[in-house]
């Protein structure tokens, strides 16, 4: 009797545990800024579509590649999750399923296909350049408006160094390098893109090439140190060579830095410290040839999982977020940032973001070149030289040595 | 006499035998044949390499930095975390009062985890030292002592000291413990002041407290991970032989961002097997060299 009962149980026990499947897609999240609004647009969504979407958030200094490809190696493999240019597609090309002819496709032109068939959803129009406080530009009587060069920008970096009590500024800039903060991107990326792609058209790559191929533009790179060094010289030192995330923003936010080096994914931050002040762009003005035009591209993807059992509730969800109105307004609204989709009526709210919507719609932008560098270079290689120079270890010729040696070796990796 | 069942045996060993197989034997086993591969943790077709990724790790100053800086790092801590733990153990087993409340005290720090201990410490050494150091004006605290490539090292091991002497200093005091108090007794009244029971009667009682201990330190300190991360994420950037390198980047940091950050399996693989023969190496002398100091009671 009580084998018979024991027996029973464990059957009860066994079938008890096999889920009664409501077809859940899981989703990989690499865009820490956006956590909170994904999280409530899944939530919503899946109340009203009858099946889940969980969400999962690593990035921000947590490894988001490695969490991805752990989830992978024990089997539980996510539907939805992110890439961010040729790096990721060359790592994961074999299992993203082709997205050609879905209807958000007919709706963007940033659909990421670099061999032919579309795998990428864009999640968001990004921009980045050297954002200023309007306020305190105006009290040192400097317009922005003529910050188009290099020269023009030194001088005005000079006047707001000699009037840091007056402005309640730290120091003119809010820059940051350092490996410990895990802002190694803001300088070796983001900065660095100037060498990339600054005043070139939008889809000259040529630069890009050479350095694929283990070369480098010496002069146009020193150009570029002679930039890094006005960036670095006038910025908060503390900022620079100790600070994390939320120390560049809290210095720009409260007031105490004029400029600061960062993007567009930065308004909700500045939303929630209550930062209400006038601010917008000034390009990257790295030579002395006048430029207006910030840095805009969409570099984050949503790549469906090709061996995912739960395909077609992935390809819905990507669809209803850039088609129907509540995705949208997610998508501008909640999370802030610029839809990569046209017929989208709804305006970003943060000021940066209205910059970047009005750059790539008037076609005043250069591309991102950094996406297309080996996985691992730009944080591990180029990460510590960017941070060596901050730290005035390094010289204008020492940088652009250790840069070309660096890049040198990029047809090995 | 019991009937003896030898599949009982087997049955109960099986289940821990089975994880030990499948969650150390098989990812080991194929560790190794994925060193000598190019594996980039994705893809599903290899090819061989041979010892192309053990070559490359010998010529590459970043790996090189990194195991020295690991050996500098493993040497600090070993002598800090047992003269600490050791001089603790002996104040928390003399008669000063209050001594089981400090006992308790010492090893709380040992319940903070790796992850949270750093971030907490890098608060301490980025904003609060810093602060102080502007306030009152002194000159040292004016740079982060993480973000200086000559004292990161001495500051991970400090944050680590804290942490874990309180654990090592418990296993003192255990073995001092389990030492007859007459023996003590009998040598103050022969005469010998407290140094002098301390080097010649104590220490030799507790060697292989010493064993456990110094095998203990020293795989801690080799395998340190995640005070690194946390902490200073491989810390400032240097120089090494000319070429830039991150300034606290330990081993298994190292071999993690070889790995996954730059997704190159094959050689993060081979760097982990040589990783794992040295410290298998160290352990092995270390032990034998302690046993040979053990003395029977």
């Amino acid at each position: 009797m009580k084998k018979i009962f024991l027996i029973v149980l464990a059957m009860v026990l066994v079938l008890g545990m096999s889920t009664t499947a409501l077809a859940d897609i899981s989703l990989a999240n690499l865009k820490v800024e956006i956590d909170v609004p994904l999280k409530a647009y899944a939530e919503a969504y899946s109340a009203a579509n009858g099946f889940n979407v969980k969400v999962d958030t690593f990035g921000g200094g947590q490894d988001y590649h490695g969490m991805v490809m752990a989830a992978l190696q024990s089997g539980e493999m996510y539907d939805i999750f992110m890439i961010e240019g040729i790096g990721g597609y060359n790592t994961w090309k074999d299992s993203l399923y082709d997205l050609t002819g879905q209807p958000f496709v007919e709706a963007t032109s940033l659909a990421y296909a670099p061999e032919g068939k579309v795998v990428g959803f864009p999640i968001a129009v990004e921009g980045f350049g050297i954002g200023y406080n309007a306020e305190i530009l105006e009290k040192a009587g400097i317009d922005p408006a003529t910050l188009t060069t290099l020269s023009a920008f030194e001088e005005a970096c000079k006047k707001l160094d000699g009037m840091k009590e007056e402005l309640g500024i730290t120091a003119p800039i809010a820059m940051a390098a350092s490996t410990s903060g895990g802002m190694w991107w803001v300088a070796a990326q983001h900065n660095f893109n100037a060498y990339w792609k600054g005043n070139l058209a939008y889809n000259d790559n040529s630069i890009v090439e050479l350095a694929l191929k283990g070369e480098v533009d010496k002069e146009r790179l020193t150009q570029y140190a002679k930039f890094l060094r006005v960036m670095c010289d006038y910025a908060d030192q503390d900022v620079l060579l100790n600070g994390n995330y939320d120390a560049q923003i809290n210095l720009f936010g409260t007031g105490k830095a004029a400029f600061i080096q960062q993007g567009n994914w930065t308004d909700p931050n500045f939303k929630d410290l209550g930062a209400t002040f006038k601010r917008g762009y000034i390009a990257e003005v790295w030579t002395d040839e006048p430029t207006t035009a910030i840095m805009v591209a969409a570099p984050s993807y949503f790549v469906v999982n090709a061996n995912s059992p739960h395909v077609d509730e992935a390809i819905k969800f990507l669809n209803d977020m850039a088609l129907t109105e509540a995705g949208q307004n997610y998508m501008v609204k909640e999370a802030g940032m610029v839809p990569a989709f046209s017929g989208v009526t709804v305006e970003p709210e943060g000021q940066f973001s209205q910059a970047v919507m009005k750059a790539a719609g008037s076609g005043d932008a250069f591309g991102w070149g950094f996406a297309e560098m080996p996985d691992g270079f730009n944080m591990d290689v180029l990460g510590p030289i960017f941070e060596l120079f901050a730290a005035g270890q390094l010289d204008i010729d020492g940088f652009v040595n250790m840069v070309a040696e660096a890049i040198a070796t990029i047809p090995t990796l | 006499m019991a009937r003896r069942r030898p599949w009982v045996n087997v049955l109960f060993l099986a289940p821990v035998v089975l994880a030990f197989v499948m969650v150390i034997i098989v990812p080991f086993v194929l560790g190794i044949y994925y060193s000598f591969t190019d594996f980039n943790g994705v893809r599903t077709t290899l090819t061989f390499v041979g010892l192309d990724n053990y070559r490359n790790m010998f010529r590459d100053p970043v790996f090189l930095h990194s195991f020295l800086l690991t050996l500098q790092y493993t040497v600090i801590n070993i002598v800090l975390v047992n003269v600490v733990a050791f001089l603790l153990s002996l104040l928390v087993t003399s008669d000063t009062p209050g001594r089981n409340f400090l006992r308790a005290g010492f090893f709380v720090p040992n319940l903070i985890g790796g992850l949270v201990l750093g971030y907490i410490w890098q608060f301490v050494f980025n904003n609060v030292l810093l602060d102080l150091g502007r306030s009152l004006g002194i000159a040292a605290l004016s740079r982060s002592l993480i973000s200086d490539s000559g004292t990161v090292i001495w500051a991970m091991s400090f944050v680590n000291t804290w942490q874990y002497a309180g654990y090592i200093m418990m296993i003192y005091v255990a073995a001092i413990q389990g030492i007859p108090a007459n023996l003590m007794e009998a040598a103050s009244v022969d005469g010998a002041n407290y140094p002098q029971r301390v080097w010649k009667i104590l220490m030799p009682m507790m060697a292989s407290a010493f064993t456990v201990t110094l095998f203990l330190t020293l795989t801690n300190s080799f395998k340190q991970y995640d005070l690194n991360v946390s902490l200073t994420n491989g810390g400032p950037a240097a120089l090494f032989m000319g070429k830039p390198s991150k300034a606290s980047q330990l081993l298994a940091m190292n071999i993690y961002n070889t790995a996954i950050a730059s997704k190159r399996w094959g050689d993060g693989q081979a760097r982990a097997v040589i990783f794992f023969l040295v410290l298998v190496l160290f352990s092995l002398v270390q032990v034998w060299m302690s046993k040979r100091k053990e003395v029977e009671m």
